[in-house]
């Protein structure tokens, strides 16, 4: 972790108006996607921009130290991380896609006998299991919600509940992944040793997940009322009597990824040679007329007509690329452009959010709730062990993205845990379970902005036409079906008040901190 | 450690009033400072000692207990090592 930046802010109000450029995002994306239900993440950028720009009304003294904390705040290594973690996941995703790999899932489903009420509940498990593989939730819910998400709605399962139920297996995930950033940043802050940090909170996880598959089989079968509240879409009539299994065959370039990710390659790497293997597959089934595929689905350049680029386009292997169209059509296209395009503007709201949350650090927003937190409310282990619950989930419900927000609350609970003499295993898993949790959740969560970028990016996506800007669930609409993600967050409120799990330093000292 | 026995750590519900037996050897933070005495709460139990060897709130420290009160979780207890922060 980079040492932090010297640079302090003062603020005409006192420190705690250090947390106006977040708080105002906070209420313009409540205001646009809960109240009027418009999820455009561009919408979003916006609103940080704006937050940005009246939080430095506020400052005292020199501006400059502010915009010096801003670009201090966007320079940051989680910040670079998770962008080019959406950039390579999006290419990837979307090359799988229009490789078939959605007609693949169907066809699976179909002869499994997977069937709409049944599908929820799987979907939750596959996308545990891959997001504890890959260590990255915010994958999981980009590659669920572009692969496995449209199969789903041609089963005719709900949507809303699918998102959901891709969300509670990325935080399933994003939790117990001895390679997920969340997990290593919890076991570094609270000087534990990753395996026995990952060890110690299986006994959560599995209460919680236990739980939520219930209720996704509950709900996914229908009782009277949730089922009939929820928006549903019926694309079931457009499966193909006649879909293919070889689009199967990117669970092998998927098998790569993840063996990569968990021998500790960089994602850059690991996604890299997915990649490449996925383009090949897509070439070759192409080629043998397996699946409607060519090297045109993953780049191509649509060229106004004229003289030179006709003479292009009839070129061997270049021509391949390159098509001519008339003048209104022009562009460039194909899964690694609108893969890695789907992200644009959650990168640039990131970079901004990231920003914001350095100001208030350097204004002392942070400190000043510490202050109020430590002193007058944390007065026993059992409102000790609460308070670190629910301030770690309050943080990670307003900051976007739940890594920020954990290495920003963790300092806190390693003070208020040390207190109380808590052991540094039940510290870190208390600060990672709540950050994984509550960044999925609710419609500003990176987690959630993730997938629905992934879901937007079906419409009128090539290997999903059928899908319209209508079918687009409402980011707003989802957060009472993150079933895992509430069941997490009320088993440690539980563990908090009878003790469940807990240990105490004198019971067993945490291993020195490793990387495994 | 062994792997297996780390999984199966802390399946317990435990007590916020843990108790020690005099004799008995622990180590701990440092959760408050007064004077040159220091305090060491583990839950809701406190362990006072009076010379604190120098060590800062936060510090982790080995500590022998020399007398506990089970009925009011209080006892007494003298620094056997001061181990420091953590790194």
């Amino acid at each position: 972790m980079p040492e932090e930046p010297d640079i302090e802010l003062s603020f005409r109000g006192g420190r705690l108006v250090s947390a106006l450029p977040i708080a105002l995002f906070i209420a313009w994306a409540i205001f646009q996607s809960g109240i009027l239900g418009i999820g455009d993440t561009t919408g979003l950028v916006a609103g940080m921009l704006t937050g940005l720009i009246v939080g430095l009304l506020f400052v005292r003294g020199d501006w400059k130290d502010y915009a010096d904390v801003v670009f201090a705040g966007m320079t940051r290594r989680v910040a670079a991380t998770a962008v080019v973690a959406w950039l390579w996941a999006g290419m990837f995703a979307e090359t799988i896609q229009v490789g078939g790999f959605v007609d693949g899932l169907v066809w699976a489903a179909t002869v499994l006998n997977v069937g709409p009420g049944l599908f929820p509940a799987v979907t939750f498990l596959l996308a545990a299991l891959l997001a504890t593989g890959i260590g990255t939730g915010y994958g999981t819910a980009i590659a669920f919600t572009s692969l496995v998400f449209p199969a789903g709605l041609l089963l005719g399962a709900n949507p809303v509940l699918l998102f959901g139920a891709i969300l509670s297996g990325a935080v399933f995930g994003d939790n117990l992944a001895p390679v997920s950033d969340t997990t290593i940043v919890s076991a570094v802050t609270q000087d534990a040793d990753i395996g026995g940090v990952v060890a110690s909170r299986v006994k959560y996880a599995v209460v919680a997940a236990t739980l939520a598959i219930a209720a996704y089989l509950v709900a996914g079968f229908g009782i009277p009322g949730v089922w009939g509240g929820m928006p549903y879409v019926d694309v079931a009539g457009e499966v193909s009597a006649s879909v293919s299994p070889w689009g199967l065959v990117h669970l092998l370039d998927i098998a790569v990824v993840i063996a990569l990710a968990v021998r500790g390659r960089h994602i850059i790497e690991a996604v890299s040679w997915g990649l490449l293997l996925a383009a090949a597959f897509n070439v070759a089934l192409g080629a043998a007329n397996l699946v409607d595929v060519s090297v045109g689905s993953m780049l191509l350049f649509s060229a106004p007509q004229n003289g030179l680029t006709q003479a292009v386009e009839a070129l061997p292997l270049l021509g391949a690329v390159v098509e001519t169209v008339p003048a209104g059509q022009v562009g460039v296209g194909g899964s690694v452009y609108s893969g890695a395009a789907g992200f644009f503007p959650l990168i640039v709201l990131t970079l901004l959010l990231v920003a914001g949350a350095e100001v208030m650090r350097a204004g002392g927003g942070f400190d000043a709730i510490q202050e109020l937190v430590i002193d007058r409310v944390a007065t026993t282990v059992r409102r000790a062990e609460t308070t670190m619950v629910v301030g770690t989930a309050l943080v990670n419900a307003t900051v976007t993205i739940n890594t920020a927000a954990e290495i920003a609350i963790a300092p806190y609970v390693a003070t208020l845990g040390k207190r109380f003499n808590i052991n540094g295993y039940r510290r870190a898993n208390i600060l990672d379970a709540n950050t994984s949790a509550l960044g999925y959740i609710f419609p500003w969560g990176g987690g959630l902005l993730a997938g629905y970028g992934a879901m937007q990016g079906l419409v009128g996506g090539e290997a999903t036409p059928w899908f319209t800007a209508e079918m687009l669930v409402n980011p707003a609409s989802v957060f009472p079906y993150v079933f895992h993600g509430w069941f997490l967050v009320a088993v440690f409120l539980f563990a908090a008040w009878t003790g469940y799990g807990r240990e105490y330093v004198s019971d067993r000292t945490s291993e020195e901190v490793s990387r495994v | 450690m062994s792997r297996l026995d780390k999984l199966l750590a802390g399946w317990t519900f435990r007590t916020a009033t843990p108790t020690f037996e005099p004799g008995e050897v622990i180590t701990a933070y440092v959760s408050e400072r007064n004077g040159d005495g220091l305090t060491v709460r583990i839950g809701d139990s406190i362990i006072r000692v009076e010379d604190g060897r120098g060590a800062a709130v936060e510090d982790k420290i080995r500590l022998e207990v020399t007398s506990f009160d089970a009925t009011n979780h209080v006892g007494t207890g003298e620094v056997v090592e001061v181990l420091g922060p953590d790194a």
